[in-house]
């Protein structure tokens, strides 16, 4: 009897070590990095670090949605340098009413606010054609993902918009607030709008109906669907705040460049997957929390970040992140079949 | 089973114990750095002054640099060639002269080049010496570090801007692109039908190199230019399209294109049509010397991309112990044309005398 005690509180460590383990990885991390690289453990370069992270982490919260629903959104990095180029279209060009003979330049937050707005449409576009068409997410968004990118080189012709600083006249100044520091301070505006979106996604996951159904339809679609939820417009608006968060990533990037550039967030997608994965979103679907793929965030910006700063090669730094991604996983699997012995073993006990 | 995971669960202790005591140690590095770093915001403060009046202090004020004694070398990604002679070239030079070298690449993203720079800017770099990923795209980051008193020398590829980097030394591709046309005419025989394919659009250069080309060969009314495609600077891209062109355009007498990952795919379509014509490119890799030398192109303008390196580098080192490089901000490093005659002095971007 006592064994059997001993042995489930060491199972009950191993398992709180476990579900800690991306936590860990970040602070073995961070020891490494800052014994090795001089600089690594300052100030100047742990918000620099949150600043990149602040990018992909915004895409890896809307990815982290897609896969608990058990989709995918490939078109993210796409969707974000559209973004990028219809912000600054905006505040280079305007828009042009043939019509009425007239160019309206937008105030800065409006144009932001219409930016973000056809975001989340190009995303509820995805979610449409993946429920009214019953096409794979996969398919679907890996040809939203060429469509926009498509559009993003269109919209200037391969070339880059730069005058994003605005005119005083025009009343469009301002852009710039997104890739600056919050006013007197240090922080990265981008690390702030990060944070917010963070808290906000992760508390309608865990405390609304609406993450419920969320997690339920990944966990089993069809007996949600008979237990009355709407799985269509659930998965819409899931894909439609995955666009969103891409538009806010493409508008952060191009402030922080304060240049709009058509390829803009190419293979960014891959990131934001991979921090979902790390943070211990299940690509089966139906598992998942916004709080691990934010710490799976800052392990990939770690690494990526650490590693330069080491002086480490590129092609050793892809092997790396490579590495880290599958054993993050094949921890993640081993847990899982912890937990359910575990459970098993419960459930004996009470007997 | 049980025995593996005690193991685990004790070396996971472990490696939490360690990273209390070293968090610890850490710790105290973060402090000792800390005065330094307001040091930095300070000085940041007064860059942002700087910028408003940018051509005046440049010459008054030197940049000091970081403060350690790394020079960042950020190039595009080292799988070509070209830039990785680059970034060899100027590791070796600054290795040479005492600085530590930390080489990273961009992969022609702006938003890594940033991350690049921010890096660079944290590790308190002396130098920076990038092949930028983007004319404008590229502006803020050197303004920047420019505000954290580091230097930037700009290679290859210039920016919309001057006055913010130190240096930009680039070759001189109109140059270069003229003088390899001049041998394309003397191989057409001044007379025929011929395909031009064009490197990346929203790239400066590829526009330079084409009207180069043209300003030299539309001198020649009997030279007909029949297809104009784009092929992005991509070997299978020029591979496809050339294959393509010579579907509709089977009776072409030679082909032009933006450089020599281009130049490879076009010579191995024509190669795989049966034919052999006069083809050129720009660049001068050890790949287009080998076709040169095999008689399947006609030749290549050799971009010192090697010269350019050390050159800046050497401009690096100047500017940071005399606080000036004495030179212009634009500086033109010229071409070589390289046909069969000269191929065989040229090796890995250097051409020996």
């Amino acid at each position: 009897m006592a064994g059997t005690k001993k042995s489930g509180n060491n199972n009950q460590l191993l398992m709180t070590l476990l579900k800690g383990r991306t936590f860990i990885v970040l602070i073995i991390l961070f020891i490494f990095f800052s014994i090795t690289a001089n600089n690594f453990l300052t100030a100047g370069a742990l918000l620099s670090i949150a600043k990149h992270v602040a990018l992909y982490g915004i895409l890896a919260v809307g990815m982290t949605y897609v896969i608990i629903t058990g989709g995918i959104d490939l078109s993210v990095g796409s969707v974000a340098g559209l973004a990028g180029m219809i912000a600054g279209g905006f505040i280079e060009q305007g828009l042009t009413l043939k019509m009425f003979g007239v160019t309206v330049y937008f105030s800065v937050p409006l144009l932001v606010l219409i930016t973000v707005l056809l975001g989340g449409l190009m995303g509820m576009l995805n979610g449409l054609i993946i429920t009214k068409f019953n096409v794979a997410p996969f398919i679907a968004t890996l040809g939203t993902m060429y469509i926009w990118r498509g559009l993003a080189n269109i919209r200037s012709n391969g070339a880059t918009f730069s005058q994003l600083a605005g005119h005083e006249g025009l009343g469009n100044t301002g852009f710039n607030f997104f890739g600056s520091n919050l006013g007197g301070t240090s922080i990265p505006v981008g690390v702030v709008i990060m944070a917010i979106i963070a808290v906000l996604a992760g508390i309608v996951l865990k405390k609304t109906p609406f993450g419920w159904h969320v997690l339920s339809i990944g966990g089993n679609e069809k007996a949600s669907k008979l237990s009355g939820i709407k799985v269509d417009r659930v998965k819409i608006w899931v894909y439609a705040f995955s666009g969103f968060c891409a538009a806010v990533v493409g508008i952060i990037a191009t402030s922080q460049l304060v240049a709009a550039h058509p390829a803009t967030g190419e293979s960014w997608e891959m990131n934001a997957i991979a921090s979902s994965v790390l943070g211990g979103t299940s690509m089966a679907g139906g598992v998942g929390n916004i709080g691990g793929t934010i710490v799976g965030a800052f392990v990939i910006g770690v690494i990526n970040d650490g590693m330069t700063m080491c002086g480490v090669t590129e092609f050793w730094q892809q092997i790396i992140r490579g590495l880290v991604i599958i054993v993050a996983v094949i921890i993640d699997q081993f847990q899982r079949n912890l937990q359910a012995k575990m459970a098993l073993q419960a459930r004996n006990e009470n007997k | 089973m049980k025995g593996f995971k005690k193991v685990l669960a004790m070396l996971l202790a472990v490696a939490m114990v360690a990273a209390m005591v070293m968090g610890c140690s850490g710790g105290d590095d973060a402090k000792e750095e800390a005065p330094k770093d307001d040091a930095q915001t300070e000085s940041t403060d007064n860059g942002g002054e700087e910028e408003a009046a940018p051509e005046e202090d440049t010459q008054a004020e030197a940049l000091k640099g970081g403060g350690s004694n790394i020079i960042y070398i950020i190039t595009p990604s080292v799988s070509n060639p070209a830039f990785k002679a680059e970034a060899d070239t100027a590791t070796a030079k600054a290795k040479e002269l005492g600085y530590e070298v930390k080489a990273v690449s961009h992969d022609d993203d702006p938003t890594k080049q940033t991350e690049a720079f921010d890096n660079a800017i944290a590790d308190k770099a002396a130098a920076i010496v990038c092949d930028n990923a983007g004319a404008d795209a590229t502006i803020e980051a050197v303004k920047k570090a420019r505000d954290a008193q580091i230097p930037t020398f700009l290679i290859d590829r210039e920016i919309n801007e001057e006055g913010v980097a130190i240096s930009q030394i680039v070759a001189n591709n109109y140059q270069g692109a003229k003088a390899i046309a001049e041998e394309f005419v003397v191989a057409m025989g001044e007379k025929g039908k011929y395909v031009e394919l064009l490197g990346k659009e929203s790239d400066t250069n590829a526009g330079v190199r084409s009207s180069a080309f043209h300003e030299v060969i539309d001198q020649y009314p009997d030279m007909e230019m029949v297809a104009q495609q784009t092929a992005n600077w991509e070997q299978t891209e020029a591979f496809d399209k050339m294959e393509a062109i010579l579907q509709s355009n089977p009776d072409i007498n030679g082909v032009i294109c933006g450089n020599d990952t281009m130049m490879q795919g076009a010579c191995a379509a024509l190669d795989a049509a049966g034919l052999n014509l006069p083809v050129i490119g720009v660049d001068g890799s050890d790949e287009a010397a080998a076709l040169i030398k095999d008689g399947k192109a006609t030749g290549t303008a050799l971009q010192q991309f090697a010269v350019i390196a050390s050159m800046a580098v050497e401009q690096a080192d100047k500017y940071l112990k005399e606080g000036s490089t004495g030179l212009d901000e634009k500086q033109l490093v010229d071409c070589i044309a390289i046909t069969k005659d000269n191929v065989d002095k040229l090796s890995g971007f250097v051409f020996t005398e």
